[in-house]
């Protein structure tokens, strides 16, 4: 499952969090991420327990965008103990997503 | 679901082609993506000696050979020019302008770019440079732009984005009536380089040098691996195996685009054996 969360609880729902974290970062008006969100759907449920899944809409958030450098979206990052240690600019098919996320979990 | 083609083409040079009709021949469901031309490669030949049985044949006449074939075997080429292709799993998503498709193997046929991407282009890619400016235009809200334009449809794009940017440079690299907003700024130039540390800063010129935050170089095509994100490349050609097969199951690709030598006959005869590779995997599936 993929939770929505905002700026207001970034913190609480990333930084914090324990388990590795993996942020897809998109909007509604961008046709990449509308294809990838059915695929990291699919990508969570097959690691859920092994790593958290939160989305951040940026044009909601610009201050996290802002923060994250987010250039491009989707951008999808993996964060442990609060740091960022992937990050993966652009659609991916679902076996490149899961071999980089495997790396980091 | 009805809508689901079997196989997608893109690309109607004799990869395509021979991909087409070795499909069609199978009975398979597909779609055609290229253009009235088929090849401007193929039109420009003045004469074509190495093309088993059409010694001494003009590209054109080929052309006209090819087009008797297809149409023969009822084959029609869809004009419209696909975006992005998505592997969704067990289909592909393609996106052609508003419209979508979906297939359930895919083959490119794409020949090649000779257009060299600038220096750093590559490297700044999606941190800051671009190649769909309308896509990531709220991304520069207030922003500085620049647009290098390679056809006419770039300065429609750099019209929009002129909306939401602070500030938009348009290079165009083709001569003609550039048809921009005024608040767009004209640069007549030859783009060299983009600069910058952990994005980009600014694109170099020959004579200036430009303070952006985005780049966006838009081409006729795009790299295969931005059409297809997630694709395997290897020495600037789609890496595959002796069976056309990418590193992306059930995307094939064949001719120019997967190396070399550019010619005609290994490019159809590619395109056979790509087609039937899918075949053979649509039919296993169905088993």
């Amino acid at each position: 499952m993929v939770k929505e969360i905002s700026s207001m609880n970034f913190n609480t729902e990333v930084m914090e969090e324990n388990v590795p974290v993996v942020v897809d970062f998109w909007a509604t008006w961008c046709g990449p991420c509308r294809m990838l969100g059915p695929v990291i759907e699919d990508v969570s449920n097959e690691l859920s327990g092994k790593a958290k899944f939160v989305k951040v809409n940026v044009d909601e958030n610009p201050d996290i965008a802002q923060k994250y450098g987010i250039a491009s979206i989707p951008t999808v990052m993996v964060f442990k103990g609060g740091s960022v240690v992937g990050n993966m600019v652009g659609f991916r098919p679902k076996n490149e997503i899961m071999k980089v996320l495997e790396s980091h979990i | 679901m009805s809508n689901r083609y079997d196989i997608a083409i893109i690309g109607s040079g004799p990869a395509g082609l021979s991909a087409a009709i070795n499909a069609k021949i199978r009975n398979k469901k597909i779609i055609v993506f290229g253009n009235e031309q088929f090849s401007n490669k193929l039109i420009k030949a003045p004469r074509i000696d190495n093309y088993l049985g059409f010694h001494g044949i003009k590209g054109q006449e080929l052309k006209e050979q090819f087009a008797n074939h297809i149409k023969a075997m009822d084959i029609k080429i869809n004009f419209e020019r696909v975006n992005n292709v998505y592997a969704m799993g067990d289909y592909f998503a393609l996106m052609a302008g508003d419209n979508n498709y979906e297939a359930k193997t895919v083959i490119l046929a794409t020949g090649i770019e000779f257009t060299r991407p600038l220096k750093g282009e590559e490297e700044f890619l999606g941190r800051g440079v671009g190649y769909c400016a309308t896509c990531d235009a709220p991304l520069y809200r207030n922003k500085v732009v620049s647009i290098i334009g390679y056809n006419k449809e770039a300065e429609e794009e750099a019209n929009f984005v002129s909306e939401l940017a602070a500030k938009v440079y348009y290079v165009p690299m083709y001569n003609g009536v550039y048809n921009i907003k005024s608040t767009v700024e004209l640069v007549k130039d030859t783009p060299l380089e983009v600069i910058g540390d952990l994005r980009v800063r600014k694109l170099v010129l020959k004579n200036r040098e430009i303070e952006t935050d985005g780049v966006f170089p838009l081409k006729d095509s795009v790299p295969p691996s931005q059409l297809v994100p997630g694709l395997e490349m290897e020495d600037g050609h789609i890496k595959v195996d002796r069976h056309m097969q990418t590193n992306i199951p059930g995307c094939f690709a064949c001719g120019d685009c997967v190396g070399r030598p550019y010619a005609y006959m290994k490019s159809a005869g590619e395109g056979q054996v790509a087609a039937l590779r899918a075949v053979n995997l649509l039919d296993n599936r169905t088993k």
